[in-house]
């Protein structure tokens, strides 16, 4: 291990750290470097340091959105989720499981099926509430009930802010149905004011809201996921 | 959404991943993956590339999220240096077209302005980071945008600038030590 300093005033290693660092060293070069940074605690700090100073230069690159078999493809790769609870948990983490396998809505929203034990044909919309990406929830309505079963595919909760669910009709104006929750289901009853407008032509769209959920009755948070009804 | 909660977010999440917590890590990949992929196609230019990369990037985030210390640095940018090494790595790996346009140092402008993604916690260190590239002489700044931004070698970024590998090694280590210089300041 050199500690040699060179006439620009960086020690051999700080200088070997900072070409890791930025990238420009070539194969067997860069292999080497690599290398030591799994063996050499203090070179990994500094190749660290580097990598801090010069990161902020990523500002200036756009995000651009991955497309979503980017994130499936991932989920395929990892080992199955450990499972701590039973009964319904279980079968919670089973969904999440399938959700997060296939990505398709058809699996999600047969999953949802078997639990509500429905199986009449025409009575039931659903949605998949996608945002950034991702499914966030899957909502099956039962028509001749008049309720509303959401279903957590991927949601994360945000430690301040709860997830509200809305019905935004054909007229655009966004009708609070209820909170929902990221580790279970939640069956909502539709309000006898909003049933002739849980149809086809309408939108569930889910926003983070204060505990307790919106104070003004129109969402106040981002609106992180939604999607449109259609007919089983 | 502001950048001290993100930052947060980001950082609970990560402690949650080496606990096998899946959703975890798609917390982690909802708040992260537009700027990945972001690097990632920036430096490979090549969608499917960096579609292959991103997910590989987010593999070793779960494999490795135990490494993180949070009271070391900040999550982007030991999630930013993951991607950005996994992509070189890929570049260096495969035929991919590199970025070999000639680089004309005269033309560079000031970086300064606003960061692309306000999302991101880096508005201040970013504003510090571009005061000291803008001390550095136009070349010096070329060739490290060169392989900051484009994965450029040494060898590489001498042909694209048409100088010598020598004048490119001292250019790059001149630039490197001061704008370690400056940062410390």
């Amino acid at each position: 291990m050199s500690d040699t300093t060179d006439h620009n005033g960086l020690s051999g290693d700080d200088l070997l750290a900072a070409e890791v660092a930025l990238g420009v060293l070539a194969d067997a070069e860069r292999a080497d470097a690599v290398a030591r940074i799994a063996r050499d605690r203090v070179f990994a700090r500094l190749v660290a340091q580097w990598e801090e100073r010069l990161a902020p230069w990523a500002g200036q690159i756009q995000p651009i959105v991955p497309p979503p078999a980017v994130w499936d493809r991932i989920a395929a790769t990892l080992p199955a989720e450990r499972t701590q609870t039973t009964g319904f948990l279980q079968s919670l983490a089973f969904w999440r499981g399938l959700t997060l396998a296939t990505g398709t809505l058809a699996a999600a929203c047969l999953a949802a099926l078997i639990y509500l034990n429905l199986a009449t044909p025409g009575s039931t919309l659903v949605a998949g509430l996608d945002g950034g990406g991702h499914r966030h929830f899957v909502a099956t309505v039962d028509v001749a009930r008049g309720s509303i079963a959401v279903v957590p595919a991927a949601f994360s909760a945000d430690a301040t802010r709860v997830p509200e669910l809305w019905l935004i009709p054909a007229d655009g104006k966004p009708r609070p149905l209820g909170l929902l929750r990221a580790d279970s289901t939640v069956v909502i009853t539709i309000p006898a004011a909003l049933s002739g407008l849980t149809t086809g032509q309408a939108t569930l769209a889910v926003s983070l809201e204060p505990p307790g959920g919106s104070p003004t009755g129109q969402p106040t948070g981002p609106v992180v996921a939604a999607g449109k009804l259609t007919s089983l | 959404m502001d950048a001290d909660a993100n930052r947060s977010l980001i950082t609970a999440a990560l402690a949650r991943i080496p606990a096998g917590d899946r959703t975890a890590l798609q917390t982690v990949y909802r708040l992260t993956s537009a700027k990945l992929f972001g690097v990632c196609l920036r430096i490979l230019n090549e969608r499917s590339e960096a579609e292959d990369v991103l997910q590989d990037v987010y593999v070793t985030i779960w494999r490795k999220a135990g490494d993180f210390d949070a009271s070391r640095g900040s999550p982007m940018t030991w999630l930013i240096a993951i991607a950005r090494n996994r992509a070189i790595d890929r570049l260096r790996a495969t035929r991919v077209a590199r970025r070999m346009e000639p680089i004309d140092a005269a033309a560079e402008v000031p970086d300064g302005g606003s960061a692309a993604d306000g999302l991101l916690e880096m508005s201040q260190d970013e504003a510090r980071l571009h005061g000291c590239l803008d001390t550095l002489a136009a070349q010096e700044k070329a060739a490290l945008r060169g392989a900051f931004f484009d994965g450029n070698t040494y060898e590489e970024l001498a042909t694209r600038m048409s100088v010598p590998l020598g004048t490119m090694k001292s250019w790059i280590r001149r630039a490197m030590f001061k704008l370690k210089s400056c940062l410390e300041r």
